[in-house]
């Protein structure tokens, strides 16, 4: 089994590439010579390393898992304004409750509350989606870019009500980017991606017959629409986690779970998966260290995402005919 | 071989003329300053005299400017193109103007309004061309694929214009013209948009050679119409209403898609037809949203493009699913009907 | 495996009408009938694809829905034409997915065995690792069989295993199908558009018209000059071929 071999090499590889960013990330300017300072940086900058490895490796994860379940490599959850969905539930979360109640205060309450709602309403929106297009996958992108515009135009309405004065300030506060991410809820989050890994053991280990499509998924013996189902919720709860923590980035999924597939030439999922997690950090990491030090700050890396993203996605749609649609 | 119009058909003309008449008067007394008929007649309030003068009426004919112009450049893309989906939001034709206008502020700041309507003006004329240019090049085209990349094209743009934008420090300048307003909108600074009116006339002018063209490049070289010159001609008229629209209120979206979507649903495809109608729904849209923007959160407003983007994302959402189901069939994949197939 | 009372409707419409069936074991047996006549959503009924709405479909005296369906893998395998992967796959690991039903992902010795044999029977060994989107469309169609047959399931559910596939591709397809009741004894079912094949290749035939069951019968009896021109409502003429009865139609 030497294809084995090399991918496991090749996800070692991609290990220590990670790690490099990481230590950079870390150590750039952060002025070694005085324990002190040193001390402070380090306490700014682990909380936000912490975030974007969290980050993206559930925007890797559930971007490879979602592609198989629809068995389609152009569509990813970001894409269907499934992250833009989780900011309009935060929004509204705060909205009803007001911004002076314990939700506003306590991250970790009102990151519980917005997963809940989140779970239910994505997977009865998404479900009807799907089930009302018969899988026709450019319809599936179409609408599901227009749910993206939907959510973002009803969440700055929300937030527009809410204070009609200052809705900028208001903005940044409600909806965390790169460059203010929401680290409070570091804990609870790898607490729930580890709890959701060991519920869909199971149907995590199935994913490779899977992608086979479903009739032959049932052939070989799989409640096909349940594990699905079980899928997706996890697919929304990773993508809720990652836009809790660094805000909508609509592209990055697209790019890193092709990337994983190219690399890893292999339609094994237990590769796949840690490759495509592997692929966002370093994307991120790496995009966050050129903004930076090179750019110093004055680009977003979620605007670089976005403009490369959408290159990357207009490429697949018109030149690879590999969604098959 | 002109189709005899009935008093059915023109009686939902009429209608949609005395609804938009209403509206309108009613509009002009819409607003946080309380002005009354008689208040004005009386002549004795000069404030609200004034008020009614600089801002109202002005706001009236912003917003019919932009809805007549705005549904019309999109029907008169959706008949170019062929495609029921394509329009100024979903042809980058917005996010292009929205370029020009950022690179107006940032390489011509003295030029003030002309200079930026110029601009948006030259980039979404190009940003169309490109547009159309390139679909037409798709090997196979698929209904719904030509909005996609138009949305995507325009994405990319919208891309360029943010990274720009943090560039040169315009990110709060630009907000305004991102986010489409009728609210700054007063005498002296709209009168732009004014230019939507001359460009809609000849598009009814030249009504009947766009539907030509729309029925492919053979049918009109057959009929010796010139094909291209009239695709070029159409998507300038197009996209120069746009412009005109974004530089002075901003991006409206969804008008110029959905307008001419639900008056065909109503009335079929011959332009010359839908052409009354499409000005009149797309004022009656704009008109409406616009009220609703105003009056939702008295005595504060929210832009108009919010109200639109929410309404016209479901109606939008919902056409799809409506063609989908009845409209011509979609490629489907992995999963068959095994109904149709068997 | 027996039908009886078989019912499903779409958005009113009643695509299978009251259909009874019983398939006899180790046999060759081909659904045939025009478009439309329920054939094929008959077999997804069957293959637990398609959920049937009222009737009952008994597998080994038990209701299919009463089977958990890892068990039910080992004893039924269905290929249908809707297997267009996106990934990356060898010939040998598109196989090896045939031994899911029985080891979950991790192959055994034994496994590897079968998997061995499986390849070796439908003479893919040259292929073995390559990517199966390398492949040409009866090679890849060969592949897919042999991961039914590693699967080793008595009943084997075929739908239009023919279509898309030319001449020489199409009439070796029946071959094999021949050769995995003969040598194998496998129960095997098949949706076929191609009458001469069903002839050809099967045992018996089951022929549908608007949802029903027309005819069921061996081949002989089914493939009659009255019978097919009911069916299909155009003048058919039968000739004999190798004491198989074939239909001459224009």
């Amino acid at each position: 089994m030497t294809r084995t071999h090399t991918g496991l090499f090749r996800l070692l590889l991609l290990s220590a590439a990670v790690l490099a960013a990481s230590a950079a990330y870390l150590l750039t300017d952060s002025k070694l010579y005085d324990l002190r300072l040193f001390a402070f940086a380090l306490k700014l900058r682990l909380p936000a390393l912490a975030v974007m490895l969290i980050a993206s490796c559930s925007i890797g994860a559930a971007s490879l898992i979602f592609q198989t379940i629809i068995n389609n490599r152009i569509v990813t959850p970001c894409l269907l304004g499934m992250n833009s969905m989780y900011s309009l539930v935060h929004t509204a979360a705060v909205f009803f409750f007001g911004s002076g109640s314990i939700l506003a205060v306590n991250a970790n309450l009102a990151f519980a509350v917005d997963l809940a709602v989140m779970a239910l309403t994505a997977v009865f929106i998404y479900g009807f989606l799907f089930k009302k297009t018969g899988h026709s996958v450019l319809y599936v992108l179409l609408i599901g870019t227009v749910l993206s515009s939907l959510f973002g135009s009803m969440q700055s309405a929300l937030v527009r009500i809410m204070d009609p004065n200052e809705y900028d300030a208001l903005l940044v506060s409600l909806v965390a980017d790169f460059n203010h991410v929401n680290s409070e809820i570091i804990l609870i989050s790898l607490l729930l991606l580890a709890v959701t890994a060991f519920a869909l053991r199971r149907d995590l280990a199935v994913l490779d017959v899977l992608a086979l499509g479903r009739d032959q998924a049932v052939s070989l013996g799989i409640d096909y629409d349940r594990t699905v189902r079980r899928l997706l919720l996890g697919v929304v709860l990773c993508i809720s986690i990652a836009t809790a923590m660094v805000g909508p980035v609509s592209f990055l999924g697209l790019i890193i779970a092709n990337l994983a597939r190219q690399a890893m030439k292999t339609g094994r999922h237990a590769l796949l998966i840690p490759c495509s997690a592997l692929m966002g950090m370093l994307a991120v990491i790496g995009g966050q260290l050129m903004t930076e030090h090179l750019f110093s700050f004055s680009v977003p890396v979620s605007t670089l995402i976005t403009m490369g993203g959408g290159i990357y996605f207009l490429y697949l749609l018109l030149f690879k005919k590999e969604g098959g649609y | 071989m002109m189709k005899k119009i009935t008093g059915r058909e023109w009686s939902g003309t009429v209608l949609m003329a005395l609804l938009l008449a209403v509206l309108s008067f009613a509009s002009l007394f819409v607003g946080v300053t309380g002005i009354t008929l008689d208040v004005l007649l009386s002549g004795q309030d000069e404030m609200a005299l004034k008020i009614f003068l600089l801002a109202r009426i002005p706001r009236l004919l912003a917003i019919l400017c932009t809805g007549t112009g705005m549904s019309i450049a999109g029907l008169i893309m959706q008949q170019l193109c062929m495609n029921r989906f394509v329009s100024p939001t979903t042809g980058a034709t917005i996010s292009s103007a929205q370029l020009g206008i950022l690179l107006s502020l940032v390489f011509l700041p003295g030029m003030g309004i002309w200079g930026r309507t110029l601009s948006a003006f030259l980039t979404a004329v190009a940003g169309t061309w490109i547009f159309v240019w390139f679909i037409r090049r798709i090997p196979f085209q698929n209904a719904v694929l030509v909005p996609l990349v138009g949305i995507m094209f325009g994405n990319i743009i919208g891309g360029i214009t943010g990274f720009l934008s943090y560039r040169f420090e315009m990110t709060q300048q630009m907000s305004s013209f991102l986010i489409g307003s009728f609210a700054p909108v007063i005498r002296g600074n709209y009168e732009l948009v004014w230019l939507a009116a001359p460009l809609v006339i000849l598009a009814f002018i030249y009504a009947d050679h766009f539907n030509i063209a729309g029925m492919g490049e053979d049918f009109a070289s057959n009929l010796g119409v010139s094909y291209c010159l009239i695709l070029f001609a159409g998507l300038t008229i197009s996209a120069m209403i746009t412009a005109a629209v974004v530089s002075v209120v901003g991006s409206i979206s969804y008008v110029g898609l959905l307008v001419p979507n639900m008056v065909t649903l109503f009335r079929g495809d011959r332009l010359r037809g839908c052409l009354t109608d499409t000005a009149l729904f797309g004022s009656l849209f704009v008109l409406s949203a616009d009220l609703i923007a105003r009056t939702v959160i008295m005595p504060y407003e929210l832009p108009i493009e919010l109200i639109i983007g929410i309404g016209g994302s479901i109606l939008f959402i919902g056409l799809l699913l409506y063609r989908l189901k009845y409209g011509r069939k979609a490629i489907r994949f992995t999963r068959k009907e095994t109904i149709s197939c068997d | 495996m027996k039908v009886s009372d078989l019912i499903k409707k779409y958005e009113g419409k009643t695509v299978v009408d009251s259909v009874s069936f019983q398939l006899p074991k180790g046999k060759v047996t081909s659904l045939i009938g025009p478009n439309g006549a329920g054939k094929s959503t008959v077999m997804g009924m069957i293959s637990r694809l398609i959920a049937k709405d009222s009737g009952m479909i008994s597998f080994e005296d038990r209701d299919l829905s009463g089977w958990n369906s890892r068990e039910l893998a080992k004893k039924l395998a269905i290929l249908t034409q809707h297997n267009n992967v996106q990934m990356k796959l060898t010939v040998r690991e598109l196989v090896a997915f045939g031994r899911f039903p029985y080891s979950g992902g991790r192959l055994t010795e034994e496994d590897e065995t079968i998997i061995d044999r499986a390849i070796a029977y439908m003479e893919l060994e040259s292929f073995e690792h390559r990517f199966i989107d390398e492949l040409s469309g009866g090679q890849r169609q060969r592949a897919y069989i042999a991961m039914v047959i590693a699967q080793d399931t008595e009943y084997i559910l075929l739908d239009e295993p023919t279509n898309n596939l030319d001449i020489y591709h199409s009439s070796n397809m029946m071959k094999i199908v021949r050769r995995l009741c003969d040598e194998l004894g496998k129960t095997v079912i098949l949706v076929l558009h191609e009458i001469n094949y069903a002839a050809f290749y099967s045992d018996y035939i089951c022929a549908f018209v608007n949802g029903k069951v027309a005819k069921f019968g061996t081949v002989d009896e089914v493939i009659t000059r009255e019978n097919l021109s009911q069916i299909y409502n155009v003048d058919f003429e039968i000739i004999r071929i190798n004491d198989k009865p074939l239909s001459v139609y224009y």
